[in-house]
């Protein structure tokens, strides 16, 4: 069985600071990957350089069996590939809900417009903002903000895609709308990579969990497993604080 | 006939015809000025937050340089001092290269700020979703990097404006110029002084007004 993305031996240090001292990871396509740990554990750091966000110190990150750490490959057609979304949704503030999403197709894969905008307008329908398209991101809510920002990253039409804390920032009465189009995403059949602290979307929708601490991977597995029966003590101390 | 130290209203009636052919004269070349300027300054600007050391170098130095050193001075070299080395301008080119590459440095700065009062947190998205830092920089920083400079922009066209009446000195005739011309054949420095002040303030006070609207009416993204 191949793989569709696999992160080999990968470090990186900011100055004396290793937050990521040789991961090893790969994932299946279709596959939804949890990955859970405390604040600084390195988690947030290894999704910004699986689309290269921050340079590998050193591995490597195989898409489709193709090192994209490599210096000569094209990283801009790389991150066509993965879709990213932030925890501070990162919208563009001068352009409507719409308009968001449009631009990359329409500037990047230099899609016309009548397309860019049909392929734009479905994805708002799909993560439920048909009646906001016109809206900037200012008078729209956190929860509002983050789905336009699943549905831009979702217009490149990306064979994965990693979320980054994405309900960090939200009010809570505004996380299941976010978790419940990330939810619709995996059913249909997205490789994803998460980031979260949400543990009840680990457990339902996750395939497998990963646990990091220190820049490494503790443990990983089934998560329901983990929850039930973490074998490391590190997990254990964690899940006993967050459960 | 009103005497001397008194405003002459003849006079200045007489000479309104010249007070605003200088006056057109200004408005042109600053406007040259700032269109030259504005790309040098975007460019310049560019250079300023790129992590290429040459760039960076460069532009850096450039933008010491200009701001380090009187316009006055840059505007004798530039016309005086290039001869020197095979380099004829006639004064009015002379003088916009002068303008042009005193503002750029000036709108360099204002671009570079621009720049990096927008969060991270844009250039990333855009990068992720695939675009080049030109594009980004180009459909995601620039537009709204550009609202936010629009007063500082407008300013800068302001100073250079009353700036331009240094061209004078290299016989460009402009409206500061245009007075002291009156002021030699006529004996009155008064009237006529006055009257390119009241020139000058025609052009300006308009200007700072529409800076100003443009401060209050870009302050949000929000279109109600």
């Amino acid at each position: 069985m191949s793989y569709l993305l696999e992160v080999i031996n990968l470090k990186k240090s900011f100055g004396e600071n290793e937050v990521l001292k040789d991961v090893n990871m790969k994932v299946k396509k279709g596959e939804v990957v949890v990955i859970i740990g405390p604040s600084g554990s390195g988690k947030s750091t290894l999704l910004r350089c699986i689309n290269r966000l921050e340079e590998p110190t050193d591995g490597k990150i195989l898409l489709d069996g193709v090192d994209i750490t490599d210096k000569s490959i094209d990283i801009n057609k790389v991150r066509q590939r993965i879709g990213m979304v932030f925890q501070q949704f990162n919208l563009f503030p001068h352009l409507t809900a719409l308009q968001n999403v449009m631009l990359a197709p329409l500037k990047i894969k230099k899609m016309n417009k009548r397309e860019a905008e049909e392929t734009a307008i479905k994805l708002l329908n799909k993560v439920g903002l048909g009646d906001q398209i016109n809206k900037y991101p200012a008078q729209l809510s956190g929860g509002q903000q983050q789905r336009v920002a699943i549905a831009r990253a979702l217009a490149m039409n990306p064979e994965v895609m990693l979320f980054d804390e994405v309900t960090s920032a939200l009010d809570p009465e505004l996380v299941k709308e976010v978790l419940d189009v990330m939810k619709q995403l995996a059913k249909d059949g997205m490789t994803m990579l998460v980031v979260t602290h949400e543990m009840g979307f680990a457990r339902e929708v996750g395939d497998r969990l990963i646990f990091m601490d220190e820049g490494v991977i503790v443990e990983e597995g089934i998560p329901e497993e983990i929850f039930r029966n973490p074998k490391n003590p590190r997990t254990q101390k964690f899940l006993s604080v967050i459960l | 006939m009103a005497g001397v130290g008194q405003f002459d209203i003849d006079l200045f009636v007489r000479i309104l015809p010249d007070l605003a052919f200088g006056a057109f004269v200004t408005l042109e070349l600053t406007s040259l000025s700032i269109l030259f300027g504005l790309i040098i300054g975007t460019i310049a600007g560019l250079a300023r937050v790129s992590k290429n050391p040459v760039f960076f170098g460069v532009s850096t130095l450039y933008v010491e340089i200009i701001r380090g050193t009187p316009l006055l001075v840059q505007i004798l070299i530039i016309y005086f001092g290039l001869p020197a080395i095979g380099i004829n301008l006639r004064p009015e080119p002379a003088g916009i290269i002068a303008l042009s590459i005193c503002s750029g440095a000036y709108i360099a700065e204002i671009v570079r700020a621009g720049i990096e009062s927008i969060p991270t947190g844009q250039m990333e998205a855009a990068r992720s979703l695939g675009m080049s830092y030109l594009q980004a920089m180009r459909y995601v920083i620039f537009p709204q990097a550009f609202r936010n400079i629009l007063p500082a922009l407008g300013n800068e066209f302001i100073a250079l404006l009353k700036d331009s009446s240094l061209l004078s000195v290299i016989s460009i005739v402009e409206l500061t110029r245009v007075g002291r011309q009156i002021v030699n054949t006529t004996f009155n420095a008064w009237t006529p002084f006055l009257g390119v002040a009241l020139f000058y303030l025609m052009m300006t006070i308009p200007l700072s007004r529409l800076v100003d609207y443009s401060q209050k009416r870009l302050g949000t993204y929000e279109v109600k």
